[in-house]
C-alpha cells in the first residue's frame, strides 16, 4: 500500500492552529480532491506531509514511514509545492538535473519528464523567461521526476491555459489510473469536479469531510428538475397539487425541486401539460461544498441559499 | 542517503548558476588586479614584499563572501529550500553537502588566485621582492587559498542562519570595509581575533600580534565553524 496517512496532525503558528487534529488517508488508484478555501491548512497539510514542517502534535506517514526517514525520496513521493521554486537564473534543464543528481535518478528521465510536461522546446531556456503556466509544467516534471508512486499537487491547475487545464486533468486521471497516490489541492470547484474521485475537505485546519465525491455532492444537494413548458398555470397548478415545489425564472424555466425527472414526466403526461424541455440537474461540486460550508458552526458567513 | 550524490546535485546548482561563476572570477580577478596596484605603489618605511603581493585579498575576499552567500540565499527565495529538502530530507547532509560545494570551488580558485598574485607581484615589485623566501610565498598561495575559503564558508553558514544574503552581505561587507579598517592596525587588541584581521597575518612576512600565520587561520576556521554550525542549526531546526 502505498497510502499517505495523516494522524492527528496539528501546527500551531503562535497561537493561531493552522491544521487542527486532522485525520485522513490518501489511497491510490484515485484522485483526492484536497478542497478548502484559501488559508484553510491545506499547503500546510503537504508540508508537514513532506516533512518540510515540524508538526505541533500528531503523524503523517507515506506507505507507513515518515518521509523523511526515506531514501531517495523522489523515487517515491513526487510533489510540486510552489511554481516559483525553481532559481530564474537556472534553465529547467538544469534545475531538474540537480533534482535528478541528488536522488541518483538517470539523466534520460530529465528528458523525458521534460517532454511529457511539453517544455522539451524551451527546456534550455532560464526560468525567468517562463510564464506562470511554464513554470507550473516545470514544476509538475519535477514532481513526475522519480516516477514515483505517490503524487502531491498544490493548485496545479493555477496559471495554465485552457489547454494546459486539459492537459493537467488527463495527467492526473491517468497517474490514478496507473494505480499511484495522487492528492491534489484546488480552491477551484469545477476543476476539482472534472478530476476526482474522492475528496477531502478542509475549514479552518479541521476536516470537514472525507468522502467519495459522488457521494458528497449527492448527500448535500438535492436533485432537481428543469422543465419548460407552453401552459405554466396547468403546469403550475398540477405541481402544485401534487405537493412539489416549484420556482419560475425569469426565461420562462421552471425547477422542480427534490423531484425526479420520471415523476415530473408522468405527471405532465397524465394532466396533458405540454413540456417543451424536461432534464434532471445533476447538482454540482460547488452547491455541496457552499452548502458544507454555509452548514458548519465555524464559518460565519451567512446561508448561501436563496 | 548518500553522501556523494548530495554533493554532485549541489555542484551542479552552483555551476549552473551565472552569478556563481561570475562571482568565482570576480576573486581571481579583483584580487590580482589589486596586489598589481599595490605592488606598483609600493613605497613606505612599513613595506611588506608578501603582504603587499596578497594585499587584493582584501577586496576578492568580497567577492568570496558574495559567493558562499549567493550559493545559500538561492535557497531562500521562492521556496526553493522546500523542493532541495524535499529531495533530500536529511538536513545535515544536505547543508554539509552545500558547504563542500561552496568550499570545493573557492579553494580551488583561492589557490590559482594566490598563484598569480605571486607570480604578477613578483614581476611588478622587482627586486623589492627578493626577500620573499619561497616558503614564504608558498605559504601566501596556500593561505591565499584557504583563507578565501573560509571567508565563503563564514558568508555560507551566517547566510544559512539569517536567510537573506542581503543581511548577510549588509553586515559582514560594511565590518570588512569599515570596522576592521578602523580598528584593524590596532595590534594586541581584540582587533587580532577577527575573522579577516586573524587570518591575514598568513600574508605578513613579519608580525607582532599574538597570532602566527597557521595560528591566525585556525581562528578564521573557528569562526567559520561557528557560523556553519549556526546555519546548520537553522536549517536543521526551522520549518522549511
Amino acid at each position: 500500500m502505498t497510502s499517505i496517512d495523516v494522524q492527528d496532525l496539528t501546527k500551531e503558528y503562535g497561537t493561531r492552529r493552522a491544521v487542527d487534529a486532522l485525520t485522513f488517508s490518501v489511497r491510490p488508484g484515485r484522485v483526492t480532491g484536497f478542497l478548502g478555501p484559501n488559508g484553510a491548512g491545506k499547503s500546510t497539510t503537504m508540508r508537514l506531509v513532506l516533512g518540510l514542517d515540524r508538526p505541533t502534535s500528531g503523524t503523517a506517514t507515506l506507505a507507513g514511514r515518515p518521509y523523511a526517514t526515506l531514501t531517495e525520496p523522489l523515487r517515491h513521493v513526487g510533489a510540486l509545492l510552489d511554481a516559483q521554486a525553481a532559481h530564474g537564473s537556472r534553465t529547467a534543464r538544469d534545475h531538474l538535473r540537480a533534482l535528478a543528481a541528488s536522488n541518483r535518478i538517470p539523466r534520460g528521465r530529465v528528458d523525458e519528464v521534460l517532454e511529457e510536461t511539453g517544455l522539451a522546446s524551451v527546456a534550455r531556456r532560464r526560468v525567468k523567461t517562463y510564464s506562470l503556466g511554464m513554470r507550473q509544467r516545470l514544476g509538475i516534471a519535477a514532481a513526475l521526476l522519480g516516477d514515483p508512486e505517490i503524487v502531491l499537487l498544490d493548485e496545479p491547475s493555477n496559471g495554465l491555459d485552457p489547454e494546459g487545464i486539459i492537459w493537467i486533468r488527463q495527467l492526473l486521471r491517468r497517474l490514478a489510473a496507473e494505480g499511484r497516490t495522487v492528492l491534489v489541492s484546488s480552491h477551484l470547484m469545477n476543476e476539482t469536479a472534472s478530476f476526482a474521485d474522492h475528496l477531502v475537505v478542509l475549514g479552518r485546519g479541521r476536516l470537514l469531510a472525507d468522502t467519495p465525491m459522488r457521494e458528497f455532492i449527492h448527500a448535500r444537494v438535492q436533485p432537481r428538475v428543469r422543465v419548460r413548458t407552453s401552459d405554466p398555470t396547468a403546469l403550475k397548478h398540477i405541481l402544485a397539487q401534487h405537493g412539489h415545489d416549484a420556482a419560475e425564472h425569469e426565461d420562462g424555466h421552471w425547477t422542480v425541486r427534490h423531484a425526479r425527472v420520471d415523476d415530473i414526466g408522468l405527471l405532465a403526461s397524465a394532466s396533458g401539460v405540454p413540456l417543451l424541455e424536461l432534464a434532471a440537474e445533476e447538482g454540482t461540486l460547488e452547491q455541496a461544498y457552499l452548502d458544507l460550508t454555509a452548514t458548519e458552526t465555524e464559518f460565519t458567513a451567512p446561508s448561501q441559499e436563496a | 542517503m548518500a553522501f556523494t550524490p548530495v554533493l554532485h546535485s549541489e555542484w551542479i546548482k552552483i555551476r549552473t548558476l551565472r552569478s556563481l561563476v561570475g562571482g568565482l572570477c570576480a576573486v581571481l580577478l579583483v584580487t590580482a588586479a589589486i596586489s598589481a596596484l599595490a605592488g606598483v605603489d609600493s613605497d613606505g618605511a612599513d613595506f611588506d614584499a608578501l603582504s603587499s603581493v596578497f594585499f587584493g585579498v582584501s577586496f576578492g575576499q568580497i567577492a568570496a563572501i558574495a559567493f558562499g552567500s549567493t550559493a545559500v540565499s538561492s535557497e531562500f527565495q521562492g521556496g526553493a529550500l522546500r523542493v532541495s529538502l524535499a529531495a533530500v530530507p536529511h538536513r545535515g547532509r544536505w547543508f554539509a553537502a552545500k558547504a563542500v560545494a561552496v568550499a570545493a570551488p573557492v579553494l580551488a580558485v583561492g589557490l590559482v588566485t594566490g598563484g598569480v598574485c605571486l607570480a604578477v607581484g613578483r614581476a611588478v615589485l622587482g627586486a623589492k621582492a627578493d626577500g620573499l623566501t619561497w616558503s614564504e610565498g608558498l605559504r601566501g598561495v596556500v593561505g591565499c587559498g584557504v583563507y578565501l575559503t573560509l571567508m565563503a564558508l563564514l558568508a555560507a553558514g551566517l547566510t544559512a542562519l539569517l536567510r537573506s544574503g542581503v543581511a548577510t552581505l549588509s553586515i559582514l561587507i560594511p565590518f570588512l570595509l569599515i570596522v576592521s579598517f578602523v580598528i584593524g592596525d590596532l595590534s594586541g587588541t581584540v582587533a587580532d581575533v577577527l575573522p579577516d584581521r586573524a587570518g591575514q597575518v598568513v600574508f605578513d612576512e613579519t608580525w607582532d600580534g599574538p597570532l602566527g600565520p597557521w595560528a591566525g587561520l585556525g581562528v578564521t576556521a573557528l569562526w567559520s565553524a561557528a557560523a556553519l554550525l549556526a546555519g546548520a542549526w537553522s536549517v536543521r531546526r526551522r520549518d522549511a
